[in-house]
């Protein structure tokens, strides 16, 4: 699929992008007494990344995160997967749920908080992470870039196997990036 | 319950220290690894180094031959505790674990060569091994103790195949943990049935109980036992396991002189020998031990004279020295065994010595092949002297700890021979495999220190640094050897009641003229006949007989595995809905509808149904129905695909109109997700490929049963909504969650509630499930082929095998 080009578009892409991400992080910490959370969240910021693909070109978005998404969805399982194993630390069932009470904090007055948030901040992580990984590749493997940068085939593809480009031509195409 | 006596908080404390300290220095190893380079081993010793430290203070506050239990319930529910036993047996180990464990992060801190990559993860992974290889010695608790390891086993693997680029590495490290994962679950297996028989998973608690349990015995006591006993011999590479071990020695040669010398393979000793008090006194238990335990001693001494790798050499060696350790087990009277540690601590000596030393051979030479190589002694005259005695110490020659562990077990094995006859089958096996040992430790010293080096060797003087591990083992190899009565007296004192027999003789180098003195004798003489025959022949015949490897036949069975499973998904055509979308369909219909006529005696009549008009809501199901029919109107399939999506936009206002938010912007962005990444794909497509056939009904008979499918579907789908609207369940769990939302959970949202704390288990396992999910969704669009050939076991089902497949 090829990038955009529509100028206005690509104007107001940031202001778009910060706004979505503010909602969504809203959405997020709001989850537990509001309609929002976790996974509503993930999606959201997930869209918003799909939205900069679609602008700017998906060679480019896999360079430009600064994390691999993948990585990301992997470090929300591993905090979604700690917040329930700390209980157990204390003796208390798994994924038991604390919530903390402060009546008096500085600038938000009452705060309500909880294990239950850092779970949610999990699935957060999750969903955007396999959401952007999964369109990214998809993107790339279909507008004809490979699907990987070097590294990453470096990393998930066996020695044994090719590209299926290479296999067919049956000589080397040279990586993007 | 278990017993909690002497259970002091400090010494709890000392002990997770032990346990976990490896652990918590992982992630600084990890951290420093690209700064540091290989001297983050010297930030990894300080774990071991405090480890040890710390057994040794437990073990002065220890009494002799006591037992102690530290315990703090974890899952009292199932019986799992954190609860740990201090004994003998765990505290030998724990002494060679971490001992040798400061021993390899030397070696391992100047082995490396700076241009080495990821030292920092290689470190990390051996001091997770560490704590695993800790935590299981130490566990009280079968549970824990399976626990432990499996982490060892993962561990493992991680090391094995740390050079992750070598094919063999990979291979290797897979077998590895195919086989002990594998053997691990029979493990568990034995060792819950066990639990279930002692009606505890406590060890110390069984260990008492062990005198009635095998009194009573049975065959369920059996099948546990055995059961216990293959996990114990998956690790320890006993036959027919013994494949993965050699395998395994394409890691990074720290790792094979720990995994292979003190630690991963001594597992499965340790478990036989924690065992030996419930077990040892069963009818299976001394031919199943000692019978697999000698066995494998004499095939591994067979494949080692037969190898020509130095690696290679030492591996099966230490196969064929496993099988010793194990075997001695299933010697033993029902009193318990004794000397049992010597053999172990000996193998610890001698075979940590020779891999580090064999290391230190292919760093300075580049070379593993003992027919290429030669005449090193005069370059490296420290490492030979440490190699002459770790030699020795292998054929058993006096003077060294080999000779006294060889004495001790001849003795139990003639002893064996006066009481039963098939005690003359194990000492022949022994005495055979002693021979072939000489044989092939001769050859190890004298190939590759004596005669003349190949002119065609480069070499580089090792680092005295490197060279001291190995020397320090070689020369308490050396010193125990000379002195065995300090080393009896101190692992005397390690004495297990139940395990060990009660204290009679001693250590000795001197026990006058006897059977055993004898034996050694002859089995000298022949084990140097045997080398010098073979030297007369060059080894010709010195080739590994594809055929007693097995790896091949167990690479060709996991192969299989996967041909089957390619076999059978393309036999249900899994790649190609409509194929298997009807026969699913179909029973979905017979099964429903069976039982709706089979009940249709108890469920309300749907007379009783009181119809009410919203028009709100006819207007969105309109709007849905609109979509759909669209859907069947079109003409291309990506404008159906777009008219579907518009449906299932619409949806969303359903879920407004009944209060659902949260469903409502979940619909709305799971669908816009969809869409994207449906119109990612049909960019794909040229523009001719995009244009379909508008749908017509011919009256074929495959479309009539599609209809009557569909149509049943549609009828089924309506039916469940009016069934659940007539027969309301009297408790719905709907309004109490919302009830209970607040003063259980601290929320108001329910559905978050229900999500993230009441759920919270299942919401666990699903973003578990999605992130497997999303790994196979990349593996499916690498786009990749496997490029050898042949056999395609591995490659996807389905798209890549082209032409078997009906075109749609």
């Amino acid at each position: 699929m090829k990038k955009l080009d529509s100028f206005l578009l690509d104007a107001v892409l940031g202001l778009v992008f910060l706004l979505v991400n503010i909602v969504s992080i809203y959405l997020l910490l709001r989850g537990h007494n509001l309609p929002g959370g976790g996974f509503i969240g993930g999606l959201m910021t997930g869209m918003s990344f799909i939205l900069l693909g679609l602008v700017r070109g998906w060679k480019d978005l896999q360079t430009e995160i600064p994390v691999e998404p993948l990585r990301t969805a992997t470090i929300g399982v591993t905090i979604a997967l700690f917040s329930g194993l700390l209980p157990v630390f204390r003796g208390d069932p798994f994924l038991t749920q604390y919530n903390f009470h402060a009546t008096e904090v500085p600038l938000i007055g009452e705060l309500h908080i909880g294990t239950p948030l850092l779970f949610d901040i999990g699935v957060f992580l999750l969903v955007c992470g396999m959401t952007v990984k999964l369109i990214i590749v998809l993107a790339r493997s279909t507008s004809g870039l490979p699907p990987f940068s070097k590294e990453e085939t470096h990393l998930y593809a066996s020695v044994l196997e090719d590209p299926i480009e290479d296999a067919v031509k049956g000589k080397e195409t040279p990586h993007a990036d | 319950m278990p017993d909690i006596e002497n259970s002091t908080p400090i010494l709890f404390a000392a002990l997770l220290g032990v346990i976990l300290l490896p652990l918590f220095v992982a992630p600084l190893a990890l951290a420093l690894g690209s700064r540091l380079g290989r001297r983050t081993g010297y930030v990894a010793m300080a774990a071991p180094l405090l480890a040890l430290g710390l057994i040794s203070w437990i073990a002065c506050k220890w009494p002799d031959g006591g037992q102690r239990i530290v315990s703090v319930p974890w899952v009292p529910s199932l019986g799992v505790n954190l609860s740990f036993i201090i004994d003998g047996l765990s505290l030998f180990y724990g002494f060679v674990i971490s001992g040798i464990g400061v021993l390899v992060c030397w070696y391992a801190a100047q082995y490396f060569e700076d241009r080495q990559k990821s030292l920092g993860w290689f470190f990390a992974c051996l001091l997770a091994f560490m704590t695993s290889m800790l935590g299981a010695v130490f566990s009280n608790n079968l549970v824990l103790l399976f626990a432990f390891w499996e982490l060892t086993g993962i561990a493992s693997f991680l090391l094995i195949g740390f050079s992750h680029s070598d094919e063999k590495a990979r291979l290797g490290a897979r077998r590895a943990l195919l086989v002990t994962v594998a053997t691990g679950l029979c493990l568990l297996a034995g060792l819950i049935m066990l639990g279930l028989l002692g009606q505890t998973y406590e060890i110390n608690v069984l260990l008492e109980r062990a005198g009635a349990l095998s009194q009573a015995g049975g065959p369920l006591l059996t099948a546990a036992g055995v059961l216990i006993l293959i996990g114990a011999f998956g690790k320890s590479a006993q036959f027919p396991f013994q494949f993965w071990l050699p395998g395994a020695m394409a890691a990074p040669t720290p790792v094979s002189a720990y995994l292979h010398s003190a630690t991963m393979v001594k597992l499965g000793v340790f478990l036989t020998a924690r065992m030996f008090p419930i077990f040892g006194t069963l009818e299976f238990w001394m031919p199943m031990v000692a019978g697999v335990g000698l066995f494998t001693m004499l095939l591994g001494a067979f494949l080692a004279l037969r190898a020509n790798d130095l690696k290679a050499i030492l591996a099966y060696s230490t196969v064929s020295q496993l099988g010793f350790l194990i075997g001695f087990y299933g010697l033993g009277s029902a009193q318990g065994v004794r000397f049992d540690f010597v053999h172990v601590i000996s193998h610890v000596f001698y075979k940590g010595s020779l891999f580090m030393i064999a290391g230190i051979i292919d760093h300075s030479t580049g070379i593993r092949d003992v027919r290429k190589l030669g005449g090193l002694g005069k370059l490296m005259p420290l490492t030979a002297g440490a190699a002459l005695i770790a030699t020795a110490a292998l054929a058993g020659v006096p003077l060294t700890t080999g000779f006294i562990s060889k004495e001790i077990m001849l003795a139990e094995v003639g002893k064996l021979a006066d009481a039963q006859p098939i005690g003359w089958v194990f000492f022949g096996m022994v005495a055979l495999s002693a021979i072939f040992t000489v044989a092939f430790a001769s050859r190890l010293f004298l190939g590759v220190f004596t005669g003349k080096k190949p002119t065609d060797l480069h070499f580089h003087a090792p680092g005295l640094v490197l060279q001291l591990p190995p020397i320090l083992l070689a020369a308490a190899a050396l010193v125990f050897g000379i002195f065995p009565g300090a080393l009896g007296n101190v692992l005397d004192r390690l004495s297990v009641s139940g395990l060990h027999a009660p204290a009679e003789g001693y250590l000795a180098l001197w026990h006058g003229f006897n059977r055993e003195l004898l034996a050694s004798t002859i089995i000298l003489i022949a084990g140097t006949l045997l080398y010098l025959w073979a030297k007369k022949t060059a080894w010709r015949w010195a080739v590994t007989p594809r055929w007693l490897q097995f790896d091949q036949a167990f690479d060709r069975g996991v192969d299989g595995l996967g041909g089957f499973s390619k076999k059978l998904t393309l036999a249900l055509k899994a790649d190609w809905p409509p194929a298997y979308l009807p026969i699913v369909i179909f029973f979905l219909l017979v099964i429903v509808f069976g039982a709706v006529i089979a009940n249709a005696g108890s469920l309300k009549d749907i007379s009783t149904l009181e119809l009410k008009f919203d028009p709100l809501r006819t207007f969105v199901a309109a709007l849905i129905t609109l979509g759909l029919g669209a859907v069947l109107l079109l003409r291309r399939w990506t404008s159906q695909l777009v008219a579907l999506s518009i449906s299932g936009f619409f949806l969303t206002f359903y879920f407004v109109l009944y209060h659902a938010p949260d469903l409502a912007m979940t619909q709305i962005l799971v669908e816009s997700a969809s869409v994207v990444m449906i119109l990612v794909l049909v960019s794909r497509f040229s523009s001719a490929s995009r244009a379909g056939t508008r749908f017509e009904f011919t009256f074929t008979w495959p479309q009539i049963v599609r209809a009557v499918l569909a149509l049943g579907m549609g009828l089924l789908g309506t039916g469940l909504v009016l069934f659940a609207e007539l027969n309301k369940h009297p408790d719905p769990v709907g309004p109490r969650m919302r009830e209970l939302s607040k003063p259980l959970a601290e929320g108001t949202n329910a559905v978050n509630t229900i999500l993230v704390d009441f759920r919270a288990f299942d919401t666990m396992g699903e973003i578990t499930v999605l992130l497997i999910a999303a790994l196979a969704g990349i593996g499916l669009m690498m786009r990749y082929k496997r490029s050898s050939g042949g056999k395609d076991a591995m490659s996807a089902p389905g798209f890549l095998l082209g032409g078997k497949n009906k075109k749609p």
